[in-house]
């Protein structure tokens, strides 16, 4: 057992190295940033102009402008990470495959599974950095919010984020693991994200019991529950289901690839 | 220390390897010999465990390949066709990575990776980046990451490929310092590779071992003994009447060769399973009264005999090679060519 976590060490370590030293995750992180504060100010002056109408018309109950602006900004969030999180997790086993230095894990002494949670661990915690200038703004919205917000909306705002992130990187591992083109990689891994949040409305038209079902596996209608600090046990697992699924299926295809190798 | 047993292995309708039996002795290194697509590649795959064999079975170190994969890949440094580098990290941060999932503890590593730099001479380098090197440089971090655990069993696919002849020297000769503590195998489609490193050759064609020997005793059983070039004052003529009565001289030739007049360039060549002596031939040629100016013994080449186990009967007549190439002079009875040729007998590379 220690053996095994110290390989997944191992590999984590490498693969967050190798995160930190590549000017694509530097390009991504920096169109991330530049695109999270675009729409922080627009989502600031958006809920401003309804606040001050909100005041002109003198309603009743008052608005609270802070918290409104920290959960949209949460869904703003988890909107542009479906277009950044394929691009993180693209180059996980395609760029192996395409090195040649998945022959190397495959001959040393390490499970598949060890190096899958290795590299998903390592994928996440590069999101999780990129998060964290964040914060700083988030911080300042929240100081501000009247009645004070509670911590613990907050607290598992972020926690489904970042497990929204980690389902999404996980089944891009997976994605990656098929293929030797980080591009192919990318591009499934956005058309299965994107099916995988419309899920919903597709289940909604469908309706019945199967529509139920499928509505059931939407990422977007968990993560908003988990966004508005609604903590439901059902959109935990199916989170946690998410990222089992890939990390075991990337496991089986590169045990798979064994077979087909010529 | 390595058995394999009628291992096999089948890709949808065509046979990579078929039947392969072989062992290795501790300490030892095998060549792999074979042209490109003969299954050299495919069978260092089965052992190091990266691809599953069809049939058969193989013990590395006493462990099954099959049933006990995890404790065979913790002995055995392979080096693959291309190196397997991460071209962001540093000489010495690859090697720490490596020597971490091959299971080495935290204590032993830094000496571990120090050993493994300092043998494939990589000290000076260590803090540079691995996408700066060249290919000799990035060759022999490829090595150093299959010595690092310092295991006992090492396997190198085509390691002195592409490099010049400067650096196959060098890794050649880091090959054979491994030897005696590690066994290795080494494939190889350079002849004179085979002779320069390895104890015992083994030519794989078609994905069957067709031959297995040491490289001498292999040339010797195909040529059926060695041969003499004299160069002599006199005629053919003579040089015949004197040699014949000799009960080993088979055949006397002349050699067209650019001599003063009155001088002949002769080749003899031994009756099978009588070899010849080179005193005998130069005391007839000096009872004869003949003036002997030069005497070369000369041998059969690994060229001749790969050529002859791997090439198809109808052709076996193309490939006959000029008399220079084929029989090239040398006065030592084991190495055969020049430590400096390293013509490969195939350009291209295994697909």
């Amino acid at each position: 057992m220690r053996i095994v976590l110290a390989n997944i060490v191992a590999i984590y370590r490498r693969e967050l190295q190798s995160y930190f030293a590549s000017p694509l995750a530097y390009l991504v992180a920096g169109i991330f940033w530049l695109l999270a504060g675009f729409f922080f100010t627009y989502l600031l002056e958006v809920t401003l102009v309804r606040t001050a109408f909100a005041d002109s018309q003198n309603y009743q109950v008052p608005i609270d402008s802070a918290t409104q602006l920290l959960q949209g900004f949460l869904g703003i969030l988890s909107s542009i990470a479906l277009f950044i999180l394929p691009i993180l997790s693209m180059g996980l086993y395609a760029e192996e495959r395409k090195r040649g230095t998945l022959e190397l894990l495959a001959t040393s002494p390490i499970t598949n599974w060890a190096v899958a949670v290795g590299k998903l661990l390592a994928v996440l915690t590069f999101f999780a950095t990129m998060l964290l200038p964040l914060l700083v703004y988030e911080a300042i919205a929240y100081s501000s919010t009247n009645p004070p917000l509670s911590f613990s909306v907050i607290l598992l705002g972020h926690l489904g984020l970042i497990l929204l992130a980690a389902a999404i990187l996980s089944l891009g591992m997976f994605i990656s693991s098929l293929t030797d083109s980080t591009i192919l990689a990318a591009l499934f891994t956005f058309a299965l994200i994107l099916f995988l949040w419309v899920i919903d409305g597709v289940g909604q038209q469908i309706g019945g019991p199967f529509g139920d079902a499928l509505a059931h596996l939407s990422l977007l209608k968990h993560y908003g529950n988990l966004a508005q600090g609604i903590l439901d046990t059902s959109s935990l697992v199916l989170f946690a289901s998410y990222i089992v699924l890939g990390i075991f299926l990337t496991a089986q295809s590169v045990d798979a690839f064994r077979f087909q190798r010529s | 220390m390595i058995e394999v047993e009628h291992l096999s292995k089948v890709y949808g309708s065509t046979t990579a390897i078929a039947d392969i039996t072989f062992a290795v002795e501790s300490g030892e290194i095998l060549g792999f010999l074979g042209p490109n697509g003969a299954g050299k590649t495919t069978t260092m795959r089965i052992l190091t465990g990266y691809l599953p064999a069809t049939s058969g079975t193989a013990k590395v170190a006493g462990y099954d390949i099959n049933t006990d994969s995890m404790a065979v890949r913790q002995r055995i440094g392979y080096l693959p066709e291309t190196p397997p580098l991460y071209p962001e990290m540093t000489i010495e941060g690859f090697l720490h990575f490596v020597a971490q999932i091959k299971g080495i503890s935290a204590g032993d590593r830094a000496r571990q990776v120090e050993t493994a730099m300092a043998k494939t001479n990589l000290l000076d380098r260590r803090h540079t980046l691995i996408r700066k090197l060249s290919k000799g440089y990035r060759q022999r971090v490829g090595i150093a990451q299959a010595i690092v655990h310092d295991p006992p069993v090492i396997i190198l696919d085509e390691p002195t490929v592409g490099l010049d002849p400067r650096q196959i020297i060098e890794v050649r000769n880091l090959i054979k310092n491994l030897a005696g503590d590690h066994t290795v195998i080494l494939s190889t489609h350079i002849l004179p590779e085979v002779s320069m490193t390895c104890n015992r050759v083994a030519i794989i064609n078609k994905g069957r071992v067709v031959a297995t020997n040491t490289p001498s005793e292999l040339m010797a059983q195909m040529a059926g003994g060695v041969g003499y070039e004299l160069e002599i004052e006199g005629d053919l003529h003579q040089i015949q009447q004197a040699l014949h009565p000799l009960p080993s001289v088979k055949t006397v030739e002349a050699i067209a060769a650019e001599l003063p007049p009155g001088f002949c360039q002769v080749r003899i060549a031994s009756e099978a399973g009588s070899p010849l002596v080179g005193k005998d031939l130069a005391g007839a040629i000096v009872a004869a009264g003949l003036g002997l100016h030069e005497m070369r013994r000369i041998q059969v080449t690994l060229e001749k005999v790969f050529l002859e186990l791997t090439t198809e009967e109808d052709q076996a007549q193309i490939p006959e090679s000029s008399p220079d190439s084929s029989s090239s002079p040398d006065p030592t009875p084991t190495a055969s060519i020049p430590a400096a040729t390293t013509e490969p007998l195939a350009p291209e590379e295994d697909a």
